[in-house]
C-alpha cells in the first residue's frame, strides 16, 4: 500500500480529531493507534492473506467520520426484530433516543466503550482504534431469561463510520446478538468495524452479523472472539452489501470443550468483491469447530473464503469440519475457496470439503421438464444452494428478514413468497 | 399423437438411435422394451429435450407440432411429461413448491388462472393418498433422502398432479418391490384414458401385467425391430431378445 495513502490517512486523522467532539475515548489512545498503524503500514495484495481483497478501493475512500450524529426518525430505520432490545448507533454515534432504555435489556448492561479493543497489530483494527469515537460495551450476566439484543449501526450520511463493539458474556450466561450494519446511502462510504466478543465458561453466544451496507461501500472489519471452557459461540455471517468487503474473523477456542460454529452466506453481483478470512484457533482439548460457507457470485463479482483451522499441540481430540461451497452464476464471476489446516498434534479429527461449480445441469433439466421457466428454475436452484445454511438461523423473524434480504438481492422476491408460504 | 420418423441421435461421437420409427396414437399405451444399451433412455431424454443429445436426422411431431424445436419447459407445458429413471434430488426446493410452480406453469399455458391454495392442497392430498405417500413428503426437499421406491412414487405423483397428455415413463418399475410396483401401476392406470398417450420404457414384463399395453415395441441397436400386441411382452420374457435381433438381421 502506498505511503501516499498513509499520509492522507494521517492528515484526515489530525483534522478529524480537531473537529470532532471527543466522545468517550481519549485522544491519546487514538493518536497512539494511528502511530502504530503508520509504523505497521496497510496490508497489500502481495500478502497471501489479502490477495483476494480489493484493497485498491481504499485509494478512493474518505476516512473522515461524521462529527456528530444525524437524527433519523425511527421510521427511517429498518424494522426491528421482534423480541430483541435495540441499541442504535447513527454515523458511529450512540443514539439513546432511538435505543431501548437501559432498564429494558434484561440481564445485560450497556455502557459507552471507552477502552481500547485488542488489535493484535492488525491494520484495520488499528485504523478503527484511531478513528472510532464511540461504541457499545455490553455485559451479559447469567439469568433464567437469555438476552436478545440487536445493535444497529446505521449510516445517515456518507461520512466514514467506525463501529465499535465489545461484548462480554459472563459464565453460564446466554446471549443472542444481532449486529446489523445498514447503509442508507448510495454514495461511496468507508465503514471499518471492530468487534470483540468474550464468551466465558459455560456461556453461549449466538451472533448474527448482517452486513447490508450500500452497494458503493468499502467495508472492512475485524472480529475477535474468545471462547472459554464449555462455552459455545455460533456466528452467522451474512454478506450481501458493499462494493468491496473484507471480513477478518479470529476465534480462539481457549478453554476445554469450547465450541464454535460459523455459518456464512455471501452473495455478490456486478463488480462486488467479498473477501472473508476466518481463523479458528483450537488451543484446548476437545474443542470443536463447524464451518459452513455458501457463496454465489454473479456478474463479474469475486468471492473468496479463506478458512484456516489451527490445532495447537494442547488441543487433543479437537474436532473440526469445514463445508465450503461456491456457485458461479456469471460468466466472469470468480470464487476462491481455501480450507486450510495447521495441525500440531495427533488425535484430532479434521474434515474439509470445498467445491465451486455452476448450477447443476441435471437439476436444471429436471425442473424444466416440469414446465418451470428457465429463469425461475435457475433462481430456485440458487436459492436452494444457500438455504441449508440460512435454515440454521433459529430466530424465525430474523430468518425471514434474512431470506427477504437475500431474495431481494437475487431479484427473487416473488418466488420467495411462494417458498415461505 | 406422437410420431417419430427415421430418428437418428448421437451422444458425443456415438450414434445411439439409428433410424427409429414409432407412432403412438392418442389414447394408447405403448411399451418399449429392449436390452441394455439399446437406446431406450436416449429416446426418453430426446423426447423431453435433454441437452447433450444431438438429433442428426429425422423428425418428431406431437399433435402435428415439431417437438424437437421446443425447449424442454415448452414441451412440458404442452403436455409432455418425463418420468425419470433416476429422479433428481434437489435439496432446498420443497416438493410442494415444485408441484405448485409446475401446475401453475401448465395452467398458464392452458389459459387458466393460478390454482387456489386450498384447492391445490386438496388435489395434492388426494393424489398422495393414491400413491400411498405420507403428507410429510410435501415439506421435504424434492426427492431429498427418498428411497428408490419413494422417488418413483414421487414421479408418478407429479404426473398425476400435472395430468400430461403424453407421459414417457423411463423404467419407472425398476427398483420397486411388488407392493410399490402395484401402487405405481395403479397411479399410471388412473391416468389412462382416451385423451392421453403413455409410453412405458421398461426392461421387464412385470409392469405390463398390471398395465396391459395396446402395443409393445422392441428397441435394439437404436431401431424398433419388432412391434406387436401385449402378448409380445410375454414372448420376450420367455425367449429373451436375441431371436428378435437375429430375425431382424
Amino acid at each position: 500500500m502506498t505511503s501516499a495513502l498513509l499520509t492522507r490517512i494521517a492528515a484526515e486523522h489530525a483534522a478529524a480529531l480537531a473537529a470532532q467532539h471527543p466522545g468517550p475515548r481519549t485522544l491519546a489512545h487514538r493518536r497512539n493507534a494511528l502511530q502504530s498503524l503508520l509504523a505497521r503500514g496497510l496490508p497489500s495484495g502481495r500478502d497471501e492473506n489479502w490477495r483476494y481483497a480489493n484493497l485498491r478501493a481504499l485509494e478512493k475512500a474518505n476516512f473522515t467520520p461524521a462529527t456528530s450524529a444525524a437524527e433519523p426518525r425511527p421510521e427511517q430505520l429498518p424494522a426491528a426484530i421482534e423480541g430483541f432490545a435495540r441499541l442504535v448507533f447513527v454515523d458511529g454515534w450512540y443514539a439513546p433516543q432511538l435505543s431501548a432504555a437501559p432498564g429494558d435489556i434484561g440481564a445485560a448492561t450497556l455502557t459507552r466503550l471507552e477502552d481500547e479493543l485488542p488489535t493484535h497489530g492488525q491494520a484495520f483494527a488499528l485504523l478503527n482504534e484511531a478513528f472510532g469515537g464511540d461504541g457499545a460495551d455490553i455485559r451479559v450476566e447469567a439469568s433464567d431469561a437469555p438476552v436478545d439484543l440487536e445493535v444497529l449501526f446505521y449510516s445517515a450520511s456518507p461520512a466514514a463510520a467506525y463501529p465499535r463493539l465489545r461484548v462480554r458474556v459472563a459464565p453460564n450466561a446466554q446471549l443472542r446478538l444481532i449486529e446489523r450494519h445498514v447503509g442508507c446511502v448510495a454514495a461511496a462510504q468507508f465503514i471499518n468495524s471492530a468487534v470483540r466478543i468474550e464468551v466465558a465458561d459455560g456461556a453461549t453466544c449466538r451472533h448474527y452479523r448482517l452486513q447490508e451496507t450500500g452497494m458503493a461501500t468499502t467495508w472492512t472489519d475485524t472480529l475477535r472472539a474468545s471462547v472459554a471452557r464449555d462455552a459455545s459461540y455460533h456466528l452467522h455471517l451474512l454478506q450481501v452489501g458493499a462494493l468491496a468487503a473484507r471480513t477478518s474473523v479470529d476465534i480462539e477456542l481457549a478453554g476445554p470443550a469450547a465450541q464454535t460454529r460459523i455459518d456464512t452466506v455471501s452473495l455478490a453481483d456486478g463488480q462486488q468483491v467479498h473477501d472473508n478470512m476466518i481463523v479458528v484457533d483450537h488451543q484446548a482439548a476437545h474443542t470443536q469447530t463447524q464451518e459452513n460457507f455458501r457463496g454465489i457470485a454473479a456478474g463479474r463479482a469475486r468471492i473468496a473464503f479463506n478458512g484456516l483451522i489451527i490445532v495447537r499441540d494442547s488441543a487433543h481430540h479437537a474436532d473440526s469440519a469445514q463445508s465450503l461451497k461456491g456457485l458461479l452464476a456469471g460468466q466472469d464471476a470468480e470464487i476462491d475457496l481455501r480450507p486450510q489446516l495447521e495441525i500440531h498434534t495427533d488425535e484430532v479429527r479434521c474434515s474439509h470439503g470445498a467445491t465451486t461449480g455452476k448450477l447443476d445441469d441435471t437439476m436444471l433439466f429436471y425442473l424444466l421438464t416440469r414446465g418451470i421457466e428457465r429463469e425461475t428454475a435457475q433462481r430456485l436452484l440458487k436459492w436452494a444452494f444457500i438455504t441449508d445454511v440460512v435454515a440454521n438461523i433459529d430466530v424465525p423473524a430474523l430468518r425471514t428478514h434474512i431470506q427477504r434480504s437475500l431474495a431481494s438481492r437475487m431479484q427473487d422476491a416473488q418466488s420467495l413468497e411462494e417458498l415461505l408460504s | 399423437m406422437l410420431m417419430i420418423e427415421d430418428l437418428h441421435v448421437s451422444v458425443g461421437t456415438t450414434a445411439v438411435l439409428k433410424g427409429l420409427n414409432l407412432t403412438v396414437p392418442t389414447g394408447e399405451v405403448h411399451a418399449i422394451m429392449g436390452p441394455n444399451g439399446s437406446g431406450k433412455s436416449t429416446l426418453s431424454y430426446v423426447l423431453a429435450g435433454r441437452p447433450g443429445y444431438q438429433v442428426t436426422a429425422g423428425k418428431v411431431t406431437y399433435d402435428g407440432q415439431d417437438l424437437l424445436a421446443l425447449a424442454p419447459e415448452e414441451r412440458a407445458r404442452r403436455g409432455v411429461f418425463l418420468g425419470f429413471q433416476y429422479p433428481v434430488e434437489i435439496p432446498g426446493v420443497n416438493n410442494v413448491y415444485l408441484l405448485k410452480a409446475a401446475l401453475n406453469a401448465m395452467r398458464k399455458q392452458r389459459g387458466l388462472p393460478e390454482v387456489d391454495a386450498f384447492e391445490f392442497l386438496g388435489l395434492v392430498r388426494d393424489k398422495m393418498k393414491l400413491m400411498q405417500m405420507p403428507e410429510t413428503f410435501l415439506s421435504r426437499g424434492v426427492n431429498e433422502g427418498f428411497s428408490g421406491g419413494e422417488k418413483k412414487r414421487n414421479e408418478i405423483l407429479q404426473m398425476l398432479v400435472l395430468e400430461p397428455t403424453l407421459a414417457i415413463l423411463d423404467e419407472t418399475d425398476s427398483g420397486l418391490d411388488i407392493d410399490a410396483l402395484k401402487v405405481v401401476a395403479s397411479g399410471v392406470k388412473s391416468l389412462r384414458g382416451p385423451t392421453r398417450s403413455i409410453v412405458l420404457v421398461t426392461h421387464y414384463q412385470r409392469l405390463l401385467d398390471h398395465i396391459v399395453p395396446d402395443r409393445v415395441h422392441v428397441l435394439a441397436g437404436g431401431r424398433i425391430l419388432r412391434s406387436g400386441d401385449h402378448t409380445l411382452a410375454h414372448e420376450l420374457e420367455r425367449r429373451g431378445y436375441d431371436w428378435v435381433i437375429s430375425e431382424a438381421a
